[in-house]
């Protein structure tokens, strides 16, 4: 019979699921590119501390989407489903202080196309048409508003800045020679993965959690290996979508050697040097963000600004109570316009 | 009305009662302690809003979206976003008009100055005000003079830890304020206050400038509208040396313009004043107290005036109190006139606990009642100035109770005879805990509370302190319209006494610095904090400069003019 030598305890409370999950994906080996920064074969984790160049400012972005209701559409045909959400983003700004510079909240109607405007007393939810009417594609549609709200929230800060001064959210962005890139740079990143985003030159994606498997056994191996403040070699993954990727660690390994992994993603219009001084800059980094078990329930990869900028967000949509109830108000009220 | 400030707006996450809100306070702006704000109210169907007046009584800041302790790290340290907030409590003194409705969440808020401020406080409708401080910020407060004069009420009382409560420096700046502030209207400069020395010569001075009045404390009285001047009219009474046979006074550091103060034995006799010499003359228990009731009665009846305030007392004549007392112990130890002196069916016993006292008070009287010195009337209080001062610091317990008790008696009975209110007569007396205590009876306590119970219409203010105002009579205190509190004890602060002031305003009590004091007065449903002026008139003799009336340099003090109040 099989002996098991140890146990540990999976460090996430168990409704957020497992950051590592048991039965990873599997991508076809030509899709990643493991050799970009380092050949497979000398891959071996880098530490960052070397590098003492660390951005002055790191730029969080997140949203958070909560559903108010499903809400029956009839008419002469069928009834049509639909759902009233709100949602919002975010960003916070680290600096000597952590600020919430951004934070925008919306209500949206998802459904078929007809879906009305719906005018409650908490505020309008928006028609938000979408193709298909089963909840996975409502959601999806919920999920695609919230990440342009993001991408709007985060590229809005960025352009008003830009008008004031020169825009430095992103990583070098001001690399024009009077200042060290790294030193007076800012890190931006998104949290969750870059796909089906616009682009933000600079943004970084942060994968708190790992459910599909980018690479073979041998590097893979690394990734167990890294102490905190190191990073794996950059890879380019490069299924339907293209982007340059690398493992760090954020707190010592507890339990199994994937714990406190996260995984950034980086554009792949960005030049490989730069990214590898990004990929090092967030190993210095986001260490000092990741929080502690007994103030997160996905510690340490939640990270603190991420998760008070939620807690933030989660407060301006408003009351659920008070929101539902509206909602059903409203619906009582509504009478078709035109 | 636009002239005053918003500050931040009523908060809805706790929820705001008629009498108690809470202010989110503004960025940019803020509020302190004992600020006067004013919020509005419109009500359905009325075309003005109702204005909601309160003062600041609490004020608390903390971290929105920390979570926990450690969160403040975190925050510092630019990890965790975390928004400073600020909010006031307000305790509400005042609805205009008065309509009791809770303020709505949301509603601005709004620092009440100038018109506004005066509303809030209850300063528009007082007709006859005098200013008693200076508030927090500068402004002055005042108080009702009616609730003061006897008009509507009377009587102050203070609470204080001694030494650094300032008791008896604010009961003579409200004397000052009296005086020279003019409210008292043309009574004003009839108007007489007799003070009582308890302790060191702090009280010695009053009509010499201070020398350490610097020029930012005489601001301060101008900002109140007061003179910065010492009392004009003072005269200093002193007990005699003791064994010195002209009975010249008594002085510490004070030595001119002194004049020492006794009673003739022949006042002793005729105005009764052997029980004053006995503190529990008046408890029933005491066998001997029959006694003492007897003698006195017979010295009345018995004692023939001599010139020069001796007496003879059945056929002995008496010129000093150590003659009286031997006079007194013959006839109560002679079997044939002890029925008539002592009373009947007297026991030995009793009459030994008698004499035993008689002899025991030799000592501390025998200085203060006497008939050997020429012109005694010369050695009468007589209260001829405005302010008298008697000194009885350097007396025993038990004289000071004699002379409290005889010259309060006196100062009663002769505006009882007068029967008019006015002039008035301020009495300050500081320790009220030794002479009107809780428990027990004494022929002092019952003399103040006649004073605190009928001298609201016969025009005689007490103005009495005391470290522990819960160690003093009930009524004495529950007969006072202005409460005051300098620094209390925690202890103290928390008993029942105390209960005039609100939460907020007894553990503030329990750290106020000298020269800040908490007043109550019957209009207002708050009390004020305030601060009074360094004294412009001396308390050591190193202050003192020359007399009153001139405008005399001020010296610069610098730095804390209350320092080394401690040491009172």
């Amino acid at each position: 019979m099989k002996r098991f030598e140890s146990l540990a305890v999976e460090g996430w409370s168990p409704e957020f699921g497992s950051p590592v999950e048991a039965k990873r994906e599997e991508i076809p080996g030509e899709q990643v590119d493991p050799g970009v920064e380092l050949p497979e074969s000398e891959w071996r984790p880098l530490p960052a501390g070397e590098r003492r160049e660390i951005p002055g400012r790191v730029y969080f972005v997140d949203g958070v989407r909560r559903i108010e209701a499903r809400v029956w559409m009839s008419g002469e045909d069928e009834p049509r489903l639909g759902i009233c959400a709100s949602y919002a983003a975010g960003m916070v700004r680290c600096g000597s202080r952590a600020e919430i510079v951004a934070a925008e909240v919306r209500r949206g109607f998802f459904g078929q196309a007809g879906v009305p405007d719906l005018v409650t007393r908490v505020g309008t939810f928006a028609a938000c048409p979408v193709a298909e009417d089963d909840i996975e594609q409502l959601v999806n549609g919920l999920q695609e508003r919230m990440g342009q709200l993001e991408v709007e929230v985060a590229g809005g800060w960025g352009a008003r800045r830009s008008r004031r001064r020169s825009a430095r959210v992103g990583l070098g962005s001001d690399s024009n020679g009077t200042n060290p890139p790294l030193h007076s740079g800012a890190l931006m990143l998104m949290d969750g993965p870059l796909r089906g985003r616009q682009r933000i030159p600079g943004a970084i994606g942060y994968v708190k959690s790992h459910r599909v498997q980018y690479l073979g056994a041998a590097p893979r191996a690394v990734v167990g290996q890294l102490a905190p403040r190191e990073r794996t070699p950059v890879f380019l993954i490069q299924t339907k979508w293209t982007r340059y990727s690398w493992y760090l660690r954020l707190t010592e390994a507890q339990g199994h050697p994937w714990a406190g992994i996260v995984r950034c993603e980086a554009w792949p219009e960005t030049e490989l040097e730069q990214v590898r001084k990004i990929a090092d800059a967030t190993a210095v980094v986001l260490p000092r963000f990741a929080s502690e078990p007994h103030k997160d329930d996905r510690a340490p990869q939640n990270l603190y600004p991420i998760a008070g900028l939620e807690r933030q967000l989660h407060h301006r949509l408003g009351d659920r109570g008070v929101v539902f109830r509206a909602l059903h108000q409203a619906a009582a009220e509504y009478r078709p316009t035109g | 009305m636009s002239e005053s400030i918003p500050v931040g707006r009523v908060i809805g996450t706790d929820p705001a009662t008629p009498l108690e809100f809470w202010v989110a306070v503004a960025d940019g702006a803020f509020l302190q302690l004992d600020d006067v704000v004013v919020v509005e109210r419109l009500l359905p169907g009325a075309a003005d809003p109702i204005r909601i007046y309160g003062m600041v009584a609490d004020l608390r800041v903390r971290h929105e979206g920390a979570r926990f302790d450690s969160d403040v790290f975190l925050i510092e340290e630019g990890v965790l976003p975390a928004q400073v907030t600020e909010a006031a409590k307000v305790l509400a003194t005042r609805f205009e008009p008065e309509v009791f409705v809770p303020p709505v969440p949301g509603q601005l808020v709004r620092k009440a100055v100038g018109k506004e401020r005066e509303e809030a406080l209850f300063f528009d409708g007082m007709e006859r005000r005098m200013p008693v401080g200076l508030s927090r910020d500068g402004e002055v407060v005042h108080a009702n003079v009616e609730f003061l004069d006897g008009t509507r009420g009377a009587h102050v009382n203070i609470s204080g830890v001694s030494g650094v409560a300032t008791k008896t420096s604010y009961a003579v700046f409200l004397l000052h304020s009296l005086f020279t502030s003019g409210q008292l209207g043309d009574g004003a400069h009839n108007t007489k206050a007799l003070i009582f020395n308890v302790k060191g010569d702090d009280l010695l001075f009053l009509d010499k400038r201070n020398r350490h009045l610097d020029g930012e404390q005489a601001a301060r009285y101008a900002a109140l509208d007061l003179p910065a001047q010492p009392f004009g009219s003072v005269e200093l009474w002193a007990p005699p040396r003791p064994g010195d046979p002209s009975a010249a006074p008594r002085t510490g550091s004070r030595s001119e313009g002194v004049t020492s103060f006794f009673w003739t034995l022949s006042d002793f006799c005729q105005d009764e004043l052997l029980p004053f010499l006995f503190a529990d003359a008046e408890d029933e228990r005491q066998q001997y107290t029959i006694v003492v009731h007897n003698v006195t009665a017979r010295l009345r009846r018995d004692a023939r005036p001599l010139d020069d305030g001796g007496v003879r007392v059945a056929g002995t004549t008496c010129r000093t109190f150590g003659d009286l007392i031997e006079a007194i112990r013959e006839r109560v130890e002679d079997p044939a006139d002890q029925p008539d002196w002592a009373g009947r069916s007297i026991g030995g016993g009793t009459i030994n606990a008698f004499v035993r006292r008689l002899y025991a008070a030799r000592r501390d009287a025998e200085h203060l009642v006497r008939g050997d010195v020429p012109n005694p009337d010369k050695h009468r209080i007589g209260m001829q100035e405005q302010l008298t001062v008697v000194d009885i610091a350097k007396l025993s317990r038990r004289a000071q109770r004699f002379v409290v008790g005889v010259v309060l008696r006196k100062t009663f009975q002769d505006k009882e005879e007068t029967g008019a209110r006015e002039p008035l007569l301020f009495v300050v007396l500081d320790e009220l805990n030794k002479y009107a205590p809780r428990d027990g009876r004494s022929p002092i306590k019952e003399i103040l509370l006649d004073m605190a119970e009928r001298g609201r219409s016969l025009g005689v203010i007490l103005i009495g302190a005391q470290q522990t105002a819960s160690e003093v009579e009930r009524r004495v205190i529950a007969n006072s319209s202005l409460r005051v509190a300098g620094r209390l004890d925690s202890a103290e602060a928390g008993r029942p006494e105390y209960a005039f002031l609100p939460t907020a305003h007894r553990q503030r009590a329990t750290i106020l610095k000298p020269g800040t004091m908490i007043l109550s007065q019957p209009e207002l449903p708050v009390p004020l904090v305030l601060e009074f002026p360094f004294p412009a008139w001396a308390t050591r003799p190193d202050e003192a400069g020359d007399a009153g009336g001139g405008e005399g340099e001020t010296g610069s003090g610098g730095g804390d003019p209350f320092e080394g109040l401690g040491s009172w």
